[in-house]
């Protein structure tokens, strides 16, 4: 799914500056899973704006409410007239959601309320991490299931660089060198081979680089 | 819910959230024998699991000067991870306040043994003593 | 020849290679660069410049190695991955050829992270082995990156890469820089080496694969300048293996820095005697100074003078200093042309005198001849005229006719004094003629130059003065010595004004030294020299193979076998060369080592989080929710109608209520998305429970698939509620409950028949309240009896609920069992303090129980275990997973539920795979809100109550409950209500 982290309140409170009612609206989509833009973080956000502008001797008046979710225009439709009741909606949404209401509802003045960071993986309750960079053109097949694009810092494609000590990557003591256990689960599976056949220098259009991506399955278009 | 009852009681200088277990005595009757300032105000939970993370920020919203939350002792609580749960929140509720501009410090977490007092009596105390040597409300 | 670059020739020529290090400045300031390249000048063969290392921001590798190559010393070109894109690095690498760089060393670049912007996006468009392909794409394809052909002037690099020895899998090592090999490595530099016994694996390993003949390794060392700085690289730098020994050495030294070069030069003599090993990269950044000593202590110096240094750009002072060269040599040249063109003046000079000489000579004799033939015809004059007088004599005698032939004789011979030549004279001039050709010949004189020539000697000889013949001019215009070319121009694109001066070194097929062993070096034992000798053979042969040269190869192998003629590489190359077979590059399988294994713990750590099957959000369709929203208010709405509680009489039974099925499928509701994707049906099955016997028995359990979810599996049993009877008069149940039993409420028997007959209770569950020990303390065997006469008034099935005493529950279901005998009541609560007893006892009588345990999901999987052990059938057992009612606890009840639910029909968890029994109304019934009066915030008290059980019950139905206790007869309606609805 995709994962969020909240802004900081020094941020949320400067985009702010000015505003005396306020929508804090949430989505029970991927940000709710992962406890950054759900009924509860909206709560949280609400009660932590109202003390942030006591404390700044402004008064706000905040509502706060969760969508189903912000990436479907059906489920937006309601803020179309709602939003504009509101110098401005906080969306506790990913980006898509923020852009999306930005698109579909003129005249509402959306903000963010949390920084999209990634496509990861529950570990364990609260704890989360990247596994997937959407680059677009999938190599699992060929390295065990372990993302390199997504998991090396250096988005090699050729195996360990130089930096890969006791199966940690250099750049950091915590993170795990994704190539080393590509290796060891190759290794396992018997298909070490695979790792001394070079991957050929990587389109990276399908990621994105060739201009903002786009599906269409026609069967399914209205 | 806890959010409505406190805005009843607003004013207060410290609030203290207590575990419904754990408080055995009368939190007011603590206050009537003068152990505990008088402008703390008590707010009794079924369980300090229970306390949401709003509920803290709006006490302060609503003029408490510092929170404490009383909770059980983090391997005995009665609904088993209760007080540990409490102890989390209140972790990130001091992350908020410290964001806000606020004292980290104002907010407390404490762990009482089933049926004693004493330590609700201590924080109250201490949060008064650090209000006191605190500059202003940020 | 690849590049033909000085470190190109030294290494093919197989001589050790040594390269040096060189950091550019932190600025833009040349003479820095200048001042490190004069240091290491004459000491290395090539310098590294590196690109930006450890990703901090210094003047650029290009730029710096273009100084370094104005000051004479050959650069190795870094390239990184981290800061250009495939467009970016092309480019570079077109102005690099352009500007004479000639190496290049391939890297991913170390990560930004390390630098001082951390905050920069790295690029990694590639990474260093893809680089490698591509720069080879470039040199040998004429190709772009993108496929496109490269017209004219591709790129001609000598490409290295680099290996990191000590860096993890190490098994892995040596495959990968096979890999680089393969992708274009022509050369390869190693990280820093300190321990040398695992860079010798290493290199084993290397060689095993073969990777050696196909490229020079050039091992990396350091000296280390400071014990701070040895600790430093040991402690913090990944990848780099600095050994105790090294420390411990420095530790011991009085002068570091001594004992930093002799380390050093150690670890330089011991990589120098590894196979394979072709030369050193001395990496001593900001210690330049350090080079020149290592070098000349490991006496690798000095350095060959190094060919194939074309500096095209200079600064100005480099600039003149050029100019001033090619000046000079051009000055010098045309000297040598000057003297050759004089000399070779002189000497022909001296020719045209001789045979002028000679020619005069036989002038000299021809005109003596000529006198002598004058003289003679004076006299044959005076012969005629003593003849004519003799004839005027005879006049008068008739001797006339005879008299004419003297005269025409006399006229005969007078004829050639005056016009044409004599015989003798023509024989003069052919022999002049013929002398003439063989001095144009010799000389080499243009036609015109001999005409000329011819023209002067024969009007000499026509005029015949008699003088002597005039001095040939000094330096006739036309002499064969080439005129003085016009003095070159010394521009700056002069080309190798001085490379062509000394001759060219020896070639790698140059015959001459290879026939035989070289010289054996110092500190090599000839043993040793011969064998590194047949390497560096073999590994050339290999080369010129691959290269193509079939022939050469032939040669350099037939060398190597005549050195040492059982070197099976030698032979097999050989073999190969002669096949017209280049080396297969399949590399052979390397050891499976079972060196350094990563621990386990790490291993756990990597695995995906996978255990957790969590219910995915994504998939909610977006018709689903209105005909829930549907569904959920219409119960509301009937409960507001249906039941007037002020007037509804004890003796009322619950109204029955309808909810509205579900007709439409869900398969027809999901359109046109596959079932596959919905659908996930479960792996396992719940048990079956009866409770009671005959008709009227109910059974529970034996769903395969979540509860309700009738899309994806069966659920054979829909759950049942049974109605709680107390076998003594409850003190504190609030009114709007007491009122519908208060009638029975001193009669179980009673109670339990109204369930049933009115209510129409399925089945009744008779909790045994009165024994706790706490409250009213029956005996059991008091207790045992009223137990028996509500078992035997009813004929549903019976639970029997024990107070939740330990001992006193043994001790009362004992009893009870003992006086029904066969009748198959269930006995409950089992619990970790007496399910051997109870369940002993079931066991006896084929009993079904109620194994109760405290929310913990493993404590009920232990308790289940315990009693299977027992001999107790799973098929036999209920669980209670403890209940909280809505608003007290029913989360964590929830939860529990929920993952035993899914370990048991998700993950096989068979000793999970038992149904739940809820008993619920004492929950529910006892909570505030059940008890507080009717008012205008609350609203009506008995709805309230009535809905706090229906709705704990409802959420429990979902969380996998199969068998319901409750109190009171609205809220069992409303739940069998919903449960017919669902199912």
């Amino acid at each position: 799914m995709i994962i969020a982290e909240r802004k900081s309140m020094n941020e949320i409170l400067d985009m702010l500056d000015g505003v005396k009612k306020l929508l804090v609206l949430g989505c029970r989509g991927c940000v709710a899973v992962c406890s950054a833009g759900g009924d509860k973080e909206v709560e949280i956000m609400a009660s932590a704006i109202r003390l942030g502008k006591k404390l700044a001797g402004e008064p706000i008046k905040i509502e706060a409410t969760t969508y189903i979710r912000q990436c479907d225009p059906e489920y937006i439709e309601p803020l179309k007239k709602e939003g504009k009741k509101y110098d401005a909606v906080l969306s506790m949404a990913c980006g898509v959601g923020v852009n999306f209401i930005a698109d579909l509802c003129p005249g509402v003045k959306v903000l963010p309320g949390v920084n999209t960071t990634f496509y990861g993986a529950n570990l364990s309750s609260g704890e989360w991490k990247e596994m997937c960079a959407g680059c677009g053109s999938c190599v699992l097949h060929l390295t065990g299931g372990l993302c390199p694009v997504a998991r090396c810092a250096k988005r090699l494609s050729n195996g360990p660089c130089g930096g890969s000590q006791g199966g940690r990557c250099e750049i950091h003591p915590d993170t795990p060198c994704v190539w080393h256990f590509i290796h060891e689960r190759l290794q396992e599976q018997g298909e070490a081979d695979r790792l001394k056949e070079i991957m050929p220098i990587r389109d990276w259009s399908p990621a994105g680089d060739a201009g903002p991506r786009r599906r269409v399955r026609e069967d399914l278009l209205p | 819910m806890a959010r409505k009852k406190s805005k009843k009681r607003a004013s207060a200088g410290i609030v203290g959230f207590c575990c419904n277990y754990t408080v055995s005595v009368e939190p007011e009757m603590l206050k009537e024998r003068g152990l505990v300032p008088e402008d703390v105000a008590f707010k009794r939970l079924p369980c300090t699991g229970r306390l949401e993370v709003p509920a803290i920020l709006d006490a302060f919203t609503e003029g408490a000067e510092a929170v404490f939350v009383a909770g059980c002792q983090i391997d005995e609580c009665h609904n088993l991870s209760g007080s540990k749960r409490a102890a989390k929140r209140v972790q990130y509720a001091r992350k908020i306040l410290e964001e806000l501009g606020l004292q980290p410090e104002r907010l407390e977490m404490v762990f009482v043994p089933r049926g004693e007092s004493e330590p609700i009596v201590e924080a109250a105390r201490e949060l008064k003593m650090r209000l006191s040597t605190m500059e202003g409300r940020s | 020849m690849i590049a033909n670059s000085n470190l190109e020739n030294i290494l093919t020529s197989g001589r050790f290679a040594v390269t040096g290090e060189l950091g550019p400045p932190k600025s833009g300031d040349p003479e820095v660069v200048r001042k490190k390249v004069r240091i290491l000048k004459g000491h290395v063969d090539a310098v590294n410049i590196t690109d930006c290392q450890t990703a901090i921001v210094r003047m650029s590798s290009l730029t710096a190695g273009l100084l370094a190559l104005s000051e004479g010393v050959e650069p190795v070109m870094q390239m990184t991955c981290r800061d250009r894109n495939r467009i970016g690095i092309q480019a570079e690498i077109l102005g690099a050829s352009a500007l004479g760089i000639k190496n290049l060393l391939c890297l991913t670049g170390d990560h930004q992270k390390f630098g001082n912007h951390p905050q920069a996006r790295g690029v990694f468009d590639m990474d260093s082995i893809q680089l490698l392909s591509m720069m080879k794409g470039m040199r040998d394809d004429r190709k772009f990156q993108c496929g496109e052909e490269i017209k004219s002037h591709e790129p001609r690099l000598f490409l290295g890469c680099a290996a990191n020895p000590f860096a993890d899998p190490f098994e892995f090592r040596a495959v990968r820089l096979g890999k680089k090999v393969d992708a274009g490595a022509n050369f390869v530099q190693t990280q820093i080496i300190y321990n040398v016994e695992k860079f010798k694996k290493f290199m084993e390993m290397v060689c095993d694969l073969g990777i050696h003949e196909k490229c020079y390794i050039l091992a990396g060392v350091t000296p280390p300048k400071s014990l701070g700085m040895a600790r430093y690289m040991k402690k913090f730098v990944p990848g780099l293996d600095v050994t105790d020994e090294v420390i411990q050495r420095l530790e011991d030294a009085a002068d570091k820095k001594e004992e930093g070069i002799n380390i050093c030069v150690d670890i330089i003599n011991q990589v120098k005697e590894i196979p394979g090993v072709a030369g050193v990269h001395i990496m001593a950044i900001e210690w330049e100074e350090a080079v020149p000593e290592i070098v000349s202590r490991a006496k690798l110096g000095p350095r060959p003078e190094p060919t194939g240094i074309e500096p095209v750009l200079m600064d100005r002072a480099a600039v003149e200093t050029a100019v001033e060269k090619a000046k000079e040599a051009a000055e010098r040249e045309l000297q040598v042309q000057i003297d050759t063109a004089k000399k070779e003046a002189d000497a022909s000079r001296k020719l045209v005198l001789k045979e002028k000489e000679r020619l005069s000579a036989e002038m000299e004799q021809i005109k003596k001849e000529l006198e002598e033939a004058k003289r003679m015809a004076s006299q044959k004059e005076a012969e005629v005229k003593k003849l004519a007088s003799e004839l005027q004599t005879a006049k008068s005698q008739p001797k006339e006719m005879v008299a004419s032939q003297p005269a025409a004789q006399a006229a005969a011979i007078a004829a050639p004094a005056g016009a044409a030549l004599t015989p003798r004279e023509q024989a003069v001039l052919n022999s002049l003629h013929m002398g003439l050709d063989a001095l144009k010949k010799a000389l080499g004189l243009s036609d015109e130059q001999y005409e000329a020539l011819r023209r002067f000697l024969e009007a000499e000889f026509m005029l015949f003065a008699g003088e002597e013949p005039q001095a040939v001019p000094a330096a006739p215009p036309s002499e064969p010595a080439p005129a003085p070319q016009p003095e070159p121009e010394p521009t700056v694109a002069t080309r190798e004004p001085v490379a062509e001066a000394p001759p060219p070194p020896p070639e790698p097929e140059a015959p001459a030294e290879l026939a035989g062993l070289p010289p054996v070096p110092e500190g090599l034992t000839a043993e040793e020299w011969q064998r590194k000798w047949v390497i560096r053979l073999v590994a050339r042969g290999n080369l010129q193979m691959l290269k193509g040269d079939f022939q050469g190869a032939i040669e350099t192998f037939k060398q190597a076998l005549a050195i040492e003629p059982d070197n099976e590489k030698a032979k097999r190359g050989l073999s190969q060369a002669e096949s017209g077979k280049a080396p297969e590059m399949a590399m052979p399988e390397p050891e499976a080592a079972p060196v350094e294994t990563p621990a386990a713990e790490e291993k756990i750590e990597v695995k995906p989080a996978e255990e957790e099957a969590r219910p995915e959000p994504v998939v909610e369709e977006k018709a689903a929710p209105e005909p829930e929203v549907v569904k959920k208010k219409e119960p509301a709405a009937e409960v507001k109608s249906a039941p007037a509680p002020k007037a509804a009489p004890a003796a009322e039974g619950p109204e029955a209520f309808e909810l509205p099925k579900e007709t439409v499928p869900l398969i027809e509701r999901a359109g046109s998305i596959s079932e596959e994707l919905y659908k996930e049906p479960a792996s396992g099955r719940i048990y079956e429970v009866t409770i009671g016997e005959g008709e009227k028995a109910i059974t529970v359990g034996g769903n395969d698939t979540l509860p309700f979810h009738l899309f994806e599996g069966d659920m054979p049993n829909p759950p049942k509620v049974a109605y709680e009877v107390l076998d003594s008069a409850p003190e504190e149940w609030p009114e709007p409950l007491a009122q519908y039993y208060s009638d029975c409420f001193e009669d179980p028997v009673k109670w339990a028949q109204k369930c049933v007959n009115e209510f129409g209770a399925e089945s009744i569950c008779v909790s045994l309240v009165s024994t706790d020990p706490n409250g009213m303390n029956r005996p059991s065997d008091e207790a045992a009896k009223i137990a028996q006469k509500v078992v035997e008034a009813v004929d549903v099935p019976i639970i029997l609920w024990g107070c939740g005493n330990a001992e006193k529950d043994t001790e009362t279901l004992r009893e009870v069992t003992s006086l029904i005998g066969n009748k198959k009541v269930c006995l409950s609560p089992l619990t970790d303090a007496n399910y051997r007893t109870l369940g002993a006892t079931a066991m006896a009588f084929q009993l079904p129980v109620v194994a109760a345990t405290p929310i913990d999901v493993n404590l009920a999987k232990q308790l289940n275990i315990l009693l299977e052990n027992l001999g107790l059938p799973l098929d036999h057992i209920l669980m209670d997973p403890s209940i909280g009612a809505v608003g007290y606890g029913l989360e964590y009840t929830y939860s529990v539920m929920e993952r035993i639910t899914l370990a048991a029909l998700t993950q096989q968890d068979e000793k999970l795979a038992v149904p739940f029994i809820c008993n619920l109304g004492r929950e529910v019934w006892k909570a505030k809100e059940c008890r507080l009066p009717s008012d205008d915030i609350l609203g009506d008290q008995e709805r309230r109550g009535v809905m706090m059980e229906a709705i704990t019950a409802s959420s429990l139905l979902l969380a996998g409950g199969a068998l319901m206790v409750m109190r009171h007869p609205k809220a069992v309606a409303l739940t069998e209500s919903l449960i017919k609805a669902m199912v």
